[in-house]
């Protein structure tokens, strides 16, 4: 069995990505997509033991709020399921309590963003907690997801093939992802999504290339897009060695 | 991964994977599928919330004399080699 | 157990005997305070 795949960029950010892979079977690329939303494992709070909380909300929905905030999780092999790192937050008011007044115990371990409010507090009230953060896997918790917005969608072959009749009513022809044109990679969005708009008065051919897919994947600050796509694929790769291993005994 | 045979006769094997889902069991039915000695590979998972077999259960048949638990043991190696070959073109491309 | 009167906001410990009474200003209306200990809770 040889393999053969060829990845290319569309767009890069790091959080944000997309990129298109030739070569990969439907099965394998949803492999992939599922890995990524559901097994890779990310930090996010578990326990949270309240020391004061005179806000105007209850313990549990407050826990549940600092769950819900993403943590940068540590590099593969840092840490293993069932570590934990605790975090602690102080906050009296009058002020808004945000993620990013939580105090990290490690600093590979912190809110991916700053500015998630957790509550606002009023004259004379106080938030004081300390949670233990855990990694753990999307399947348990989606507060555990690194990946939000994880798809993918056939790569399309835009071929134009003829001048439209005359007096033919000019119709809208839309199109979503990316396409390709005389073998340029092109976003729909460069175009509006309209392929009437980019040609007009033409007759066009559309056709998804077989085995080429255009992923989007988005993940939630806890790493960036390029180390949840191989963490995905490592841990398909796990399983597969274990059960080789299995199945030789 | 616990795996317990459920089924095997010399040309077909019947065998729960405990603990995987559609994610890795999909990839693995299509790296068999694409094995030359394996005439036919399913898989064949329940809800969680049917109760009874709720682990997914994969069939392999083989062809010739073929023992199907080696067939599977190809078949996992199969995935491995997609995986590292995906590794590879995806952080050629970073 | 300590509560507040909820008309003079002063501390108060109740008795089993005394009723439920402000000592202070002898209003029957008292607040439970939050206990001092510190609360774990599971998100889940």
């Amino acid at each position: 069995m040889s393999e053969e795949y060829d990845v290319e960029f569309v767009e890069r950010g790091d959080r944000e990505a997309r990129f298109l892979v030739r070569g990969i079977t439907p099965g394998f690329a949803n492999g992939i997509r599922r890995a990524m939303v559901a097994d890779v494992p990310t930090m996010a709070i578990d326990t949270v033991r309240f020391i004061e909380n005179s806000s105007v909300m209850f313990d549990e929905q407050l826990a549940l709020r600092l769950g819900l905030v993403p943590l940068t999780t540590p590099p593969e092999g840092e840490f293993v399921e069932d570590d934990t790192v605790t975090l602690s937050i102080d906050v009296e008011g009058p002020a808004t309590a945000y993620s990013g007044d939580l105090v990290s115990s490690d600093s590979l371990v912190e809110p991916a963003d700053e500015n998630v409010p957790i509550i606002e507090l009023k004259d004379g009230q106080r938030l004081e907690a300390e949670a233990d953060a855990r990694l753990e896997r999307g399947k348990d918790h989606a507060k555990h997801q690194g990946g939000v917005a994880v798809g993918y969608r056939h790569l399309q072959r835009v071929e134009v093939v003829d001048d439209l009749p005359e007096f033919q009513e000019p119709e809208s022809q839309i199109v979503r992802g990316v396409v390709e044109e005389n073998g340029e990679l092109v976003p729909t969005s460069e175009f509006d999504h309209d392929l009437s708009t980019r040609h007009p008065g033409k007759e066009i051919r559309l056709e998804d290339v077989p085995n080429a897919f255009v992923f989007h994947v988005e993940t939630d600050g806890s790493f960036s897009v390029e180390e949840l796509v191989t963490r995905a694929v490592d841990s398909i790769e796990a399983r597969a060695t274990e059960l080789e291993d299995a199945v030789q005994l | 991964m616990e795996l317990r045979v459920t089924e095997s006769s010399e040309n077909e094997l019947s065998i729960e994977i405990a603990g995987e889902d559609h994610t890795f069991m999909n990839v693995l039915k299509g790296a068999l599928l694409e094995h030359e000695d394996v005439s036919a590979a399913t898989y064949d998972v329940n809800p969680e919330q049917s109760g009874g077999q709720t682990e997914p259960i994969l069939t392999i048949k083989t062809e010739g004399d073929v023992d199907p638990l080696e067939a599977l043991e190809e078949g996992a190696a199969g995935v491995r080699t997609k995986t590292t070959a995906f590794r590879e073109a995806f952080e050629a491309a970073v | 157990m300590s509560y507040k009167c909820s008309r003079c906001k002063r501390d108060v410990q109740l008795d089993e005997y005394g009723g439920v009474r402000c000592p202070y200003c002898g209003h029957r209306v008292l607040l439970k305070e939050r206990s001092r200990d510190v609360k774990e809770v599971g998100v889940r």
